[in-house]
């Protein structure tokens, strides 16, 4: 359901604007075409042909939606829609042809110009009826935009969610590095969702590969508190109910110092130096001993 | 509840799915008696059947591998499904009492794992 304009004086913006497009329709465009190609043209971001066709449906748009009374509040309706979604779509490909969107914000302030400077040079109307169509003006752009914006965030957002969950899923990678041997390299912060998932996908191949003992590396963690060493505790306790051996390895000066003021306990936990040395202990654990051959 | 010597001082327990871990005076006297008939020194508990441990389940535990320490048994659980031991290790707040193996051939093996090095590894 479209809500109806009711308003005699926003009606009056509408028909105005309506007299005026249909009587100037002709310069309207070019101008509007003109406003395009200096803004996208000298960059390539859209063609001339493109140009045209654009400023073509946005005033036929426009038009439609005039005449379909709507008042600012109810642009719920299909006009509104397809004016909606013209801009939407417009901002896109602008975006896709390598544009930014503040070339499109500046292309809607040249179209409120335009027709504002189009109202200005008729002296037909009042200063009432002037002011109403450049409030009505105003409202509309200033929505679509808007509209746009959110639009992009929205998007923005969601393309930064799935690289960081991209690169949680890359940053924990486990490795079986000897049979019965897995290694879990730790790189970055960790918090609870990320310890769910390292000790889910950790969990799941101690049981895949039957191993016997993980060394959990933390050479990449740089800072520490007691809540990322209760995870870590946590995430030794885990590997231990499934009858494997914990090492944790890489602990670095300032975390051991970290964990020393924040009066962490680490005693139930085997820890070495390195990663190297870690391996080494995973190895003597197992009774396999690597030596250097001698010629 | 299903008991099998392995053989030597070894005892394999199957839970079996009537078991009620919230009434453990049921199964505990029974369960210490045949033990000590057998001359059990290491229990191996089988949570293979056992998809999830809940607190319930895990307190069960505990008062097994506690009757069984009083009596001079070891007890190791063995095939934790990964969502368990990731259950578990969310709430629990120190280290299980019991030993734990991969499976029931590593814990006959004695390839255990105890969460306390102190007391010393088997491996």
């Amino acid at each position: 359901m479209q809500k109806k304009n009711t308003d005699p004086v926003a009606r009056d913006a509408n028909q105005i604007l309506i007299e005026q497009l249909k009587e100037n329709m002709a310069h309207i465009s070019a101008i509007i075409e003109e406003q395009g190609r200096a803004l996208f043209s000298d960059r390539n971001i859209l063609s001339e042909d493109d140009i045209h066709e654009y400023s073509f449906e946005f005033l036929e748009l426009f038009i439609l939606w005039l005449q379909s009374d709507q008042t600012f509040g109810g642009r719920q309706g299909a006009e509104s829609h397809a004016l909606q979604d013209f801009f939407a779509g417009f901002a896109r490909q602008i975006q896709v042809r390598g544009g930014e969107l503040d070339v499109f914000v500046r292309y809607v302030q040249a179209l409120q110009r335009v027709l504002i400077e189009e109202l200005q040079e008729s002296e037909a109307y009042s200063f009432e009826q002037s002011r109403e169509v450049l409030l009505l003006l105003a409202r509309l752009f200033n929505q679509l935009v808007l509209d746009v914006f959110r639009a992009y965030l929205h998007e923005k957002e969601q393309t930064i969610r799935l690289q960081q969950e991209e690169l949680r899923q890359t940053s924990t990678p486990i490795t079986e590095i000897w049979d019965g041997v897995l290694t879990l390299p730790i790189i970055g912060s960790l918090d609870s969702s990320r310890t769910m998932m390292v000790m889910e996908k950790l969990l799941t191949r101690i049981e895949e590969e039957r191993a016997r003992v993980v060394v959990m590396d933390v050479t990449g963690v740089l800072a520490i508190d007691s809540q990322v060493s209760h995870y870590l505790i946590q995430m030794v306790r885990a590997v231990g109910l499934m009858g494997a051996e914990a090492i944790l390895t890489g602990i670095r000066p300032e975390i051991a110092r970290a964990l020393t003021s924040l009066n962490i306990d680490l005693g139930t936990v085997t820890t070495r130096g390195t990663l190297s040395d870690g391996l080494k202990e995973a190895f003597r654990r197992l009774g396999i001993e690597v030596r250097q051959q001698v010629h | 509840m299903h008991l099998t010597p392995l053989g030597g001082d070894l005892v394999l327990l199957e839970p079996g799915e009537g078991l009620d871990p919230g009434d453990p005076d049921a199964y505990l006297t029974p369960l210490i008696a045949f033990l000590q008939r057998v001359g059990a020194r290491r229990l191996i508990y089988d949570l293979a059947s056992v998809p999830v441990l809940d607190p319930l389940y895990y307190g069960w535990l505990v008062q097994v591998s506690s009757a069984c320490a009083v009596t001079g048994v070891e007890m190791v659980v063995a095939n934790v499904h990964a969502p368990a031991a990731y259950g578990l290790a969310q709430y629990l707040e120190g280290d299980p009492p019991f030993a734990c193996a991969r499976d029931v051939d590593r814990a006959r093996e004695g390839v255990v794992y105890r969460n306390n090095p102190a007391k010393g590894s088997t491996r």
